[in-house]
Parts: C-alpha cells; structure tokens; sequence
C-alpha cells in the first residue's frame, strides 16, 4: 500500500501556516495529508479585498492573511475548535480528478466518510461546501499548480456565529438563492448536532482513518523536508505583509 | 480607488458571490476592481480580467466580450462561475 506523509502541526499562527500550506505545494515531497488548528484568525481568499469583506475597526484582535486559494472568509474564533486539513496530491484521474468539482467532491468524500461515522446525515454541497442537514459545517478551497492539487478546508467542532457576522460585512445576496432565511440557519458545527463536545483528537484519528480507506494509503508521520522549511521561510514576509493581506 | 465610497454592483454566481466597483470616465472603464468569494483558475488570471477591462466601453456586450477574450487567451476555469456573471456584477455597479 503506498505511504502518505502525515504531519499535525497543531495550534498554530495562520501566517506561519499558510507559509508552510504553500511550501507543501511547491515543495519536493508531494503527496501530504495534514492538519491544524488555528488561533483566533481571519483568513481571505486570494479574491477578497479586505476593507469590502471586513468590518476592519472591529478585527483588531484578530490575524489577518490571505491565502493562495479563492473562496470565502475562514473565520477562526478563540474557541479553538476547528480541524482544518490540508491535501497535497498529484492530479491524475484516478486519486484526485481532473475536474475540479470532481476532485472537490473526492476530498471531500473524507468529511462526510467523518460526519456520518458519527450518524450525522452528511452530503457534498457543490462547488466546496459539506453540509448536515443542508447546514454548511465545512468550507473547502482548492488551487492547483503544475499537476498537483492543494486543497485546504475546515470542520467546524464549535463556531461563534455572532462574532463572525459581528466583523464581517456580508450581504444579503449571499444567502438570497439558498433559500436560506438567515446565516445562522446556514450554517452547523459538530458539538451542536451531536448535543456534546467531542475530543478534537479523536475526530482526527477518525478523519485519518477515512482518508486511509477512500484513498487506500497508508499515512505515516513525518515532517517538512528541509527544502519545504526553506520555502516556507522565503513565504513567510509575504503572509505577514499589508501588500499581500489589504491588496 | 477609494472602495468603500463607491457603490458595489453584487451578483450571486452559483461559484460565489461577485461585488464589482467601477470608476467610469465617457463612458468607458477607468478603473475596476472586484471582490468575492467565487474560485477562478489560475488565480492570477484575475489581474489580467481586471487590467483588460480599461479601457473598454460600459455595456453589457463589450464587457462580456472583453472577459470571454480573456478568458481564451488565459485559460480561464471558474467552476460555477462565467464572464457572463462577471458582465453582470460590473453592470449593476454602473446602474448602482
């Protein structure tokens, strides 16, 4: 059975983060699964602008970066309580598909294979969402780069709605065509559908497991080779510049 | 371009959300700039979307041209997202 690098990074500054996310890409290891958990942070997609997204005099408290991705706001609270993943995998049809909702949907599949361990009624919601009960409990972002795919998202354990509307200006367009009255409808996380809190350790071995058996690897633990720790620290002024994040 | 003091044209594509801001000057693009939530490949593409709409003139079939040329000459994928809905984003910040 082929081996997969497998690196948890835990509780970490999402600057440093995105810095590693991206060197992962471009690095020399190739096929990665890995996770962490970010500290109170907002990040935009490569297409948001700052000041139209962000109620910025209330976001003082918070980190702010960007990512290489496009995709919507991941709105990290100090709860703590968010598995975020990474995947590094070769694009070739079989793995990871060419078509991007495809492939969208195949890592994905992980999530779901998680939520419905857990008897939740889990579904893929195109282009990047996985729902229960229609509710969105996980956003999902994906670039591409000479034939390799990086696809990053979230799978919320707990999720402090107020806050998040509380910075952000969204408007109302956004959720007129789901047919969904308000966000906090829209979205879920795991602690309220289970009725309990989880150990977030334990829905990382869970997810570890499923991405075993949908991609038929075996993940083993390993760490950034030095190439990817050197890319990452040519990445790094880049996730910490006002050029890049208020662009 | 001061953003936040131009109205924004915002469409929902089925990839996104689209908020267009536009400074028009005789009646063509002077400046643009666009932000949103949507997925578009490769990502710097965008620069490329924004910087060819100067200069065209402020209708619906230039602008969709001008992006659809784009589009080709970029290789453009935008899963749930077309030039159409982009057309549309920037043609109600022009009406806004």
């Amino acid at each position: 059975m082929k081996e997969w690098r497998f690196i948890d990074f835990g509780l970490v500054d999402i600057r440093d983060m995105m810095a590693m996310d991206e060197a992962i890409l471009k690095g020399d290891e190739g096929d990665t699964f890995f996770f962490w958990t970010p500290k109170k942070s907002i990040i935009l997609g490569f297409f948001q602008k700052a000041e139209v997204e962000l109620d910025l005099p209330k976001c003082k408290d918070y980190i702010i970066t960007r990512r290489i991705s496009g995709g919507g706001i991941a709105f990290s609270d100090d709860r703590c309580r968010q598995i975020n993943y990474g995947v590094v995998g070769t694009i070739d049809n079989d793995l990871f598909p060419l078509d991007i909702i495809e492939s969208y949907k195949q890592v994905c599949g992980v999530l779901i294979d998680t939520l419905v361990h857990y008897g939740l009624n889990a579904a893929f919601r195109p282009i990047n969402d996985v729902t229960v009960d229609n509710k969105k409990i996980s956003g999902n972002a994906q670039t591409r780069r000479e034939g390799k795919l990086l696809q990053n998202g979230t799978l919320l354990l707990d999720f402090d709605i107020e806050e998040m509307l509380r910075i952000s200006n969204i408007p109302k367009e956004k959720f007129l065509d789901k047919k969904i009255a308000s966000i906090r409808e829209g979205l879920t996380w795991l602690d309220r559908e289970l009725g309990e809190q989880l150990d977030m350790e334990e829905v990382k071995n869970v997810m570890k497991d499923k991405f075993e058996e949908r991609f038929h690897v075996k993940l083993k633990t390993g760490t950034l080779s030095n190439k990817e720790k050197e890319l990452t620290k040519s990445l790094l002024p880049k996730y910490y510049s006002t050029e890049w994040v208020y662009r | 371009m001061e953003i936040l003091k131009t109205k924004p044209g915002i469409h929902k594509s089925r990839g996104g959300l689209i908020r267009s801001f536009v400074n028009i000057e005789n009646g063509r693009i002077k400046d643009i700039t666009i932000s949103g939530d949507f997925f578009l490949f490769p990502e710097e593409a965008i620069f490329k979307i924004l910087e060819n709409l100067k200069g065209t003139s402020a209708n619906r079939e230039e602008l969709l041209k001008n992006i659809e040329d784009t589009y080709e000459k970029e290789n453009i994928q935008s899963p749930g997202t077309a030039p159409s809905d982009f057309t549309e984003s920037i043609m109600k910040a022009l009406e806004a």
